[in-house]
């Protein structure tokens, strides 16, 4: 076996090499500050104590099933990734959501999707947006209503506290994401027409533009720090925008433009916080651009055709059921195998 | 990157090899005594042929080659013989270093017969790593036609400085070495592959080469990566070819060898000098006179490691080979073979044991850096599982156990460790299916030739009932249900023919392509081909008997 590691050489060799599992966590962490940051200067602080309630829950959660299932707490906590799926879930729940809420989706992430599946490594589904979609399933009212912009200190904390909506209440189409509002205009309504009659509470589209560059800017450092592959986000965002540009084309008054999509609701975070989970996602360099071209098609299509405003969630989930199948298909032919296996398996040309 | 080709993956360790590569290569102190293992290459263990209180000279042969893969072993010192296991030959030295050596060859007359032999009775195997006998890879010819010789001067692993300094002292005799190699081979070029962390290897190659005839050689200068020195890799890389998966270099008309197996060569040939001795890279923190020296073959490390001044307490682990692919040594009591090209002397902080092991992420960094673009994450799920149908599809045995996987596996996981388990389970559950179907083999032919016996004993029979009823002239009376099934026996008897005539095609075919392998299996299947023949023959001939003693009358 080598005796050389990675993380056992102290040269200065060292700084292109790829950190430890536990350092990889907290380095995504890290990446989503500037996401959380911007989304709490146009949210409010309700995004914050969100991450930090559900970052709670998470550690929590996992101490207790280690506890139950008699495993290393200590240990296994420090690897931070109770702590990042906490971040992430926190991240895309509505500013300041009730606490039960937080809980209940934290539960459905690190008890069910993560823990009884055998913990970090084993989970066939991204335990975030397990979380994310059961709330989404059960709560709809919860999950669907943003308030707009800079309204949520002291009501919204005290809301999220007391464990219901937020008091200044909001007719449901302001209190919408920019895609809600977009999908439920109605066929009648042309997108020219829709957008003339500024339906969206005033710096709600800029808001979302920015946390979406936001996001951007973390996936970029993820990259440069070489925590993730450049696989999943590209061949993500690109079909969702090659998909998007389509449809656009096709008929402009229907269908959003591509920058839309890509700009607004949770695309970019999804891009490079989401799908690029590696324990849920495809393991090959080339199972990975199926996976991350299978996203952006589904995401495409649930956001124009479905039942939901946005569907990263569905999308990713949909794809993690499709890895098994993706990786079987996508095994890299090694060096020395023949080109083409004809005639019997394994027989050389 | 300057070089066209290339293969996928690789890392970049820190090197480590100032250490040892600053310090000038000299001559071990000649040891007092040695111990010699039988098996120090692949293949069966010699058998000796000197017994306790024989003396011997420096290069008396003390164990002779057994079987096809096997080869001649040495004295390295001058003295008498205390010992003789089944293991190992001790010999005590008695200080006079006294040599015998064969005679000096010229390899530009000689024959290749000749000087395959001499490369047999030195004992000369592969000294980087394998120690495969060079006079059997030398006769691949006779199945393969060898284009290039390549001389893998890449060393690629950290630490080791041996090849390096093999050819800044011993350009010339390396190359004249693979000049025999070539003649042997009949190869058109040679190509050395040399990793540009060597730039006085480099210049003394060049100014060795100008004179190098008569096969043209050619000197190419590779990116310094691991794992460059790999044969497959190197072979890519320098001339872009691929060495099908499971077969050898061979079979792209490549022939691969070391620097020191070829100035080994060379020694052997012009010399008279068997393998007595070879160079080691001694190296590590923990050694005060890093280097490389010429060590006599036996030599207990221990006492190398003490020459060259080795700090007790600083010393956590002693490596045989390189850090990423060597072993560490559970006892320093063990001597250096043909095999050992590097001992490092570790301290805890240079080389420290890996973290505890994290959970695999699937975070696919394996997959990136390995050289044979396989899915290591893949392969480690399959390994724990055992699962291996599994293996085998993602292609295990591919796997060179480099070592670039848990180099860079941010889960400290030990994936080679993992792969080499997976494989030798494998292989035992191959030779276990592999015996039981020669057990139902040789059921077979047991049970054919009592099928034949059967036949012959009811020719017999016929035959004197056949005498009996002529003289007397009475026709036994038979039944419809006696009629005897003449055009199924002819079938039977075409079938059996047939059997035996593909047996022999199978046989003939395997003994062509790899004449290593043991061929009893196949015998035994075509014994009992032909045995069946001859019982069908027999009851064929038997019923054309009755069926005309019946129609006579």
């Amino acid at each position: 076996m080598s005796m050389m590691h990675a993380a056992g050489v102290n040269d200065a060799a060292k700084a292109t090499n790829v950190p430890p599992t536990a350092s990889l966590m907290r380095w995504v962490i890290i990446a989503t500050l500037p996401g959380i940051a911007t989304m709490s200067y146009f949210f409010g602080l309700g995004v914050i104590s969100n991450v930090l309630l559900a970052a709670a829950f998470g550690v929590a959660l996992e101490a207790a099933v280690l506890r139950l299932r008699r495993r290393p707490i200590c240990v296994t906590l420090n690897d931070s990734s109770a702590l990042l799926t906490g971040v992430l879930l926190g991240a895309s729940l509505p500013p300041a959501s009730p606490w039960w809420l937080i809980g209940v989706g934290m539960v459905a992430a690190i008890v069910v999707a993560k823990q009884l599946y055998g913990g970090l490594g084993h989970n066939p589904f991204n335990p975030a947006m397990v979380g994310y979609t059961l709330l989404l399933v059960s709560f709809p009212t919860y999950m669907t209503l943003w308030a707009p912009p800079q309204e949520l200190i002291p009501d919204g904390l005290w809301a999220q506290i007391a464990g219901t909506l937020p008091t200044a209440q909001l007719d449901s189409l302001s209190g919408a994401t920019p895609l809600d509002a977009f999908k439920h205009k109605g066929d009648a309504v042309l997108a020219s027409e829709f957008w003339a009659t500024s339906p969206l509470s005033e710096g709600t589209l800029n808001a979302w533009r920015w946390v979406g560059l936001a996001w951007l800017a973390g996936g970029v450092l993820l990259l440069a720090k070489r925590i993730i592959s450049w696989h999943i986000p590209v061949a993500m965002v690109g079909s969702l925008v090659v998909l998007a540009t389509l449809f656009y084309l096709s008929d402009p008054s229907h269908f959003a433009s591509p920058l839309f999509h890509l700009l607004t609701g949770a695309t970019l975070f999804g891009a490079f916080f989401i799908a690029t989970d590696p324990v849920s996602a495809a393991t090959s360099r080339r199972g990975k651009l199926l996976y991350g071209v299978g996203i952006g098609a589904l995401l495409i299509t649930i956001r124009t055709f479905g039942g939901y405003p946005d569907a990263v969630a569905f999308a990713v989930l949909l794809m993690n059921l499709c890895v098994p199948l993706l990786d079987l298909y996508s095994v890299p032919r090694p060096t020395g195998q023949p080109k083409a296996t004809s005639g019997k398996p394994g027989e050389r040309l | 990157m300057p070089s066209a080709y290339d293969f996928p993956g690789g890392i970049y360790p820190p090197e480590r090899k100032q250490r040892s590569s600053q310090a000038t290569l000299i001559e071990a102190p000649l040891p007092s005594w040695v111990t010699l293992p039988l098996q120090q290459h692949s293949g069966q263990p010699a058998t000796p042929c000197v017994a306790r209180g024989d003396s011997v000279k420096v290069g008396s042969v003390i164990a002779n080659r057994e079987g096809m893969i096997s080869s001649n072993l040495h004295a390295s010192i001058s003295g008498t013989v205390t010992e003789v296991t089944t293991a190992q030959i001790t010999i005590e030295g008695d200080g006079l270093d006294e040599w015998f050596r064969l005679p000096s060859l010229d390899w530009r007359s000689a024959g290749r017969q000749e000087l395959l032999e001499r490369l047999n009775e030195s004992g000369i195997v592969g000294l980087g790593g394998a120690g495969f006998p060079s006079h059997i890879k030398a006769r691949v010819v006779e199945r393969h036609a060898i284009d290039t010789l390549v001389i893998n001067a890449a060393e690629c692993e950290p630490y080791i400085t041996a090849d390096d300094l093999t050819l800044r002292h011993y350009p010339g005799e390396v190359i004249e070495g693979a000049q025999i190699i070539a003649k042997l081979c009949d190869a058109q070029h040679i190509v050395i592959g040399i990793e540009d962390n060597k730039p006085e290897a480099i210049e003394a190659l060049q100014q060795a080469l100008a004179d190098s005839q008569p096969v043209p050689v050619e000197l190419t200068v590779i990116p310094t990566r691991y794992p460059s020195g790999g044969e497959r890799q190197l072979i890519k890389k320098l001339l872009d070819l691929n060495v099908p998966s499971g077969g050898l270099p061979a079979d792209v008309g490549v022939l691969c060898h070391n620097p020191g197996t070829l100035l080994a060569i060379r020694h052997a040939v012009r010399d008279g000098q068997p393998l007595v001795s070879r160079i080691v890279t001694l190296t590590g923190e923990a050694i005060a006179q890093p280097g490389n020296r010429w060590v006599r073959l036996g030599t207990s490390v221990m006492e190398l490691l003490e020459e060259a001044g080795v700090n007790h307490s600083a010393l956590n682990q002693v490596i045989q080979g390189g850090p990423m692919m060597g072993k560490s040594l559970l006892t320093l009591d063990t001597p250096v073979t043909k095999l050992t090209n590097c001992l490092i002397a570790a301290t805890l902080d240079e080389l420290p044991p890996p973290p505890a092991e994290a959970p695999c992420i699937r975070c696919g960094e394996c997959e990136n850096v390995c050289p044979v673009a396989l899915l290591p994450q893949q392969l480690h799920w399959y390994a724990r599982a055992q699962d291996d149908t599994k293996l085998e599809r993602y292609h295990l045995f591919d796997c060179i156990e480099c070592g670039a996987c848990s180099y860079v596996c941010p889960s400290h996981i030990p994936l080679v460790v993992d792969y080499r388990e997976a494989k030798s389970r494998i292989r035992l559950q191959r030779i276990e299916a592999t015996k039981a179907e020669h057990a139902k083999h040789r059921f077979e032919f047991r049970q054919a030739r009592l099928a034949r016996e059967e036949a012959e004993k009811q020719a017999r029979k016929q035959a004197r009932q056949a005498q009996q009823r002529r003289p007397s002239n009475t026709v036994t009376p038979s039944t419809s249900s006696d009629k005897v099934d003449l055009r199924g026996l002819r079938i039977a008897h075409a079938a059996a023919k047939a059997s035996v005539k593909k047996a022999e095609k199978t046989l003939a075919r395997v003994a062509q392509e790899d004449p290593k392998q043991s061929l009893d299996d196949l015998e035994m299947q075509l014994a009992t081909a032909q045995e069946n023949l001859k019982a069908a023959e027999l009851q064929l001939a038997q019923a054309r008997e009755e069926q005309s003693s019946e129609e006579s009358p």
